[in-house]
């Protein structure tokens, strides 16, 4: 046994060692989305930067596919985590699980580099096979689409395996159901059609069902296991929550897909639906609301974990403002119209992926160090506290003003380019280079570099946190109780 | 919340909201798989939203409708792209091959289609229609010109270009093919209040077409 | 199905009242189960400001937003208003079922 504060594997669990390997990549994905943000971010105000050489094209394919990747290795690494507590058994195939863990890391580096090296390619099916699919989040060549259905597979038969010999809980059960929707999802955007208009109705299959459903359900899961095993709340009551979640969650997000077929040659018939399931957007946040409050008043919250809780209570904040107020603003369509496709766009979809998602991977991640390092303490008096707390703060700041930048960029837009100029190329350019564009886009520059800055300071912490620490970590309550 | 209640009530309990997850979104799922038919039928290249591949045999007009109360593509009378009529067939090989440069080459990752994309380059739903491009006699060339050169043109006072992406000619022409067959498509009016290139036909006694308006014409560097 | 879109003059109230029914939710659903957990009456006289305060957002909104104008829109607004002021009564509900065996020594088995 490894003495408390040094990182070694003598204190993981099978599927938890795979863990933080997830976690490692994740981070360095999360490192370079924030990089190529960057690199995007400057050439909206000089243009000149890198022209021909990383074209904005390249840097911004690069940072939104990050985003996924990242988000992605971050929930298989979160349930490698769980895995064997929560089935009660070692994970069944945890040899292939590892042998997957090296081939999807393998291909997303092939990825990036062709990317980088390559680009694009001649107008040709072979170029979607081999280089760049074109289709914004999922530009992954069709080789690797497949490589990924492939590892998610492998991913799926470790956790419904795992399950099925140990023990099958609510959680795992909701779980395993998740998984099947999330690989089945993606070959909606697998194939190849002339017709933008059906192109862009299956693509919204994968970006929204994935990411307004079988996400939220698996950040369900992850919370729900959280619930039980920090605050002690009783495992029957948290799995009935999850199955109220994902009633509440599939039947708003499903058939809420009509808000993305308003105007891409779609039948009229979305609009209504689209309005009808964005009014109910609200009430799953408004359970969460009510049911927070409840449980904090009859619960005392104890955390061995201040940044994992710090973050957690992030996610609550960072959900509610970024999926449901950002949302809301924009998704009537009598408004939509003159946001779609403007920075408005842009606004929601940093504040949303960052709050519901990005939040709730760091928190694990923040979990998995203390765990690796032996259980050390990580409440309060904590050595070099400072850290965690900067980078969240930073990191939270650089959010907070990118948005605001984004948001003020997309009003403007969404008046002068949209509503006076009615969309035309010099209406477009009318609106870019207006004074308050232009200056949102300085101020959403400043931020970026607090959000880099936070960054690394993130990826410092995560290095370190609890390396000097003699102290064993606090109980949580749910075992202070039963000791 | 200190008295034991043995009980749960029914609508409260584990097994009640377990069906209801399944229930609701296997009938969200059923509902979603219904309309995805229709909507497919209704999409489907050659239907009333979205007209055959051959509508670039025709000219293509974004039109005011009282009763929707937006704009419609309305298909006009025959001019076919770059002079040539084409059957059902190459049109489609020809839309094709665009969708496909469009893919290679990454466009959506600057531009917009259909409003979906990124935002650093104008939205391509109605490019075709759009008035930088002078007037309908030149568009074609131009955009062609445009599409194998970007770099030489500055459509803007930002010193925002498009770079080479080492378009073919053969590409840029079916590109535009692409484009011109995506501005025929119903969007429920987006853009909204759009202003179309004019495509009246000049008196057959007018002079050469030119630029009617130097400021939205390209100017080349 | 009518849809009229937003006219320009209206546009930054759509913003503000749509982003003001979404807080305003939340601070009536905030305060509403504040109010039950803590058994403080005067909690709820908020939490019904707060409707108010929702509810007024919603009706600009619908103006703003030309939901008036036809009848499917006029019922998405009167959804709304209904619906929202139900929701945090039926979930608190649903809290105090779904807890109400809490304190029941019925141990769950945890193995680690």
């Amino acid at each position: 046994m490894a003495a408390l504060g040094t990182l070694s594997s003598a204190n993981l669990n099978g599927g938890q060692k795979l863990a933080v390997k997830f976690f490692t990549v994740a981070i360095a994905l999360f490192g370079a989305q924030v990089l190529f943000g960057m690199l995007a971010g400057i050439q909206y105000l000089k243009p000149d930067f890198l022209f021909g050489i990383l074209d904005f094209s390249v840097n911004r394919m690069l940072h939104i596919n990050a985003l996924v990747v990242w988000l992605l290795f971050g929930f298989i690494g979160a349930v490698y985590w769980i895995l064997e507590d929560e089935s009660g058994t070692p994970v069944v195939g945890l040899g292939l699980g590892n042998l997957m863990f090296w081939v999807f890391t393998l291909a997303v580096v092939v990825v990036v580099l062709v990317y980088l090296l390559v680009q694009t390619g001649p107008g040709e099916l072979k170029s979607i096979w081999l280089i760049n699919e074109g289709r914004e989040y999922i530009e992954a060549p069709r080789w690797a689409d497949i490589g990924i259905v492939v590892c998610v597979l492998i991913f799926f038969y470790n956790v419904a395996a795992t399950f099925m010999k140990g023990r099958f809980t609510g959680i795992g059960g909701v779980l395993v159901f998740d998984l099947v929707a999330l690989a089945g999802l993606y070959l909606a955007g697998m194939w190849y059609t002339p017709n933008i208009s059906m192109d862009q109705h299956w693509w919204w299959w994968v970006i929204h069902l994935w990411v307004e459903a079988t996400w939220e359900v698996l950040v369900g899961c992850l919370l729900a296991y959280g619930l039980i095993k920090t605050m002690g709340v009783r495992r029957k009551i948290v799995e009935t929550w999850l199955y109220i979640e994902v009633a509440l969650l599939f039947g708003s997000g499903i058939l809420g897909l009509g808000h993305h077929y308003f105007w891409i040659g779609t039948p009229e018939y979305w609009l209504a639906i689209g309005g009808f399931f964005s009014a109910l957007e609200p009430i799953p946040l408004v359970a969460m609301v009510v049911h927070a409050v409840f449980d904090a008043g009859h619960h005392k919250m104890k955390s061995a974990n201040h940044p994992a809780l710090a973050w957690m209570i992030a996610q609550a904040f960072g959900n509610f403002f970024g999926a449901g107020v950002w949302g809301f603003m924009h998704t009537l369509p009598q408004i939509n119209i003159y946001t779609h496709g403007t920075q408005w766009t842009a606004s929601h979809g940093h504040l949303a992926f960052f709050g519901a998602y990005a939040t709730i991977v760091i928190a694990f991640i923040y979990l998995a160090v203390q765990k690796w390092r032996g259980n050390v303490w990580m409440s309060g008096n904590m050595a070099g506290a400072w850290r965690w707390k900067w980078a969240m703060f930073l990191l939270h700041a650089g959010m907070i003003g990118m948005t605001m930048a984004l948001l003020i960029a997309g009003y403007e837009q969404s008046h002068i380019e949209r509503a006076i100029g009615g969309s035309t190329w010099m209406a477009y350019f009318e609106a870019q280079a207006g004074p308050w564009f232009q200056q949102a886009m300085t101020w959403r520059m400043i931020s970026g570099w607090s959000f880099a800055a936070g960054f690394v300071l993130l990826a410092w912490d995560l290095m370190t946190i609890g390396k000097r620490e003699t102290r064993p970590a606090q109980l949580p309550a749910a075992e202070a109780a039963a000791a | 919340m200190s008295q034991t209640q043995t009980q749960t009530l029914w609508w409260a309990s584990e097994s009640f909201w377990k069906k209801m997850a399944v229930w609701i979104t296997a009938g969200s799922a059923v509902v979603l798989i219904f309309l995805t038919f229709d909507t497919v039928k209704q999409i489907t290249a050659g239907g009333k939203r979205v007209p055959a591949y051959s509508v670039i045999n025709n000219r293509i007009d974004y039109v005011f409708d009282e009763k929707r109360n937006h704009q419609v593509p309305v298909i006009g009378p025959e001019e076919p792209l770059f002079g040539k009529k084409l059957t059902e067939e190459e049109a489609m090989a020809l839309v094709s091959k665009g969708k496909l440069t469009t893919q290679a080459k990454n466009c959506m990752n600057c531009h917009t289609l259909l409003g979906n994309g990124s935002y650093y380059a104008p939205d391509l739903t109605k490019s075709w229609l759009d008035p930088t491009w002078g007037t309908k006699q030149l568009r074609e060339q131009q955009m062609v010109d445009f599409l194998m050169n970007p770099q030489d043109y500055l459509y803007n006072s930002l010193g925002r270009r498009m770079p080479n992406l080492g378009i073919t000619e053969e590409e840029a022409r079916a590109t535009v093919a692409f484009l011109k067959w995506m501005s025929s498509i119903d969007t429920n009016g987006f853009p909204r209040n759009f202003k179309p290139i004019d495509q009246t036909d000049p008196a057959p006694d007018a002079a050469p077409a030119a630029p009617a308006d130097a400021a939205a014409a390209p100017v080349q560097q | 199905m009518i849809v009229e879109p937003v006219h320009l003059a209206n546009f930054f109230t759509v913003f503000f009242s749509a982003a003001s029914v979404i807080l305003f939710g939340a601070l009536y659903a905030l305060l509403f189960a504040w109010s039950r957990v803590r058994g403080r009456p005067r909690l709820m006289a908020m939490a019904y400001a707060a409707y108010l305060g929702l509810a007024a957002s919603v009706v600009t909104l619908g103006y703003a937003a030309n939901l008036f104008n036809s009848g499917f829109w006029t019922f998405i607004v009167l959804l709304m208003l209904v619906g929202y002021l139900f929701a945090p009564h039926a979930i608190w509900h649903l809290c105090v079922g779904t807890h109400a065996e809490e304190d029941e020594m019925v141990k769950i088995s945890q193995p680690r």
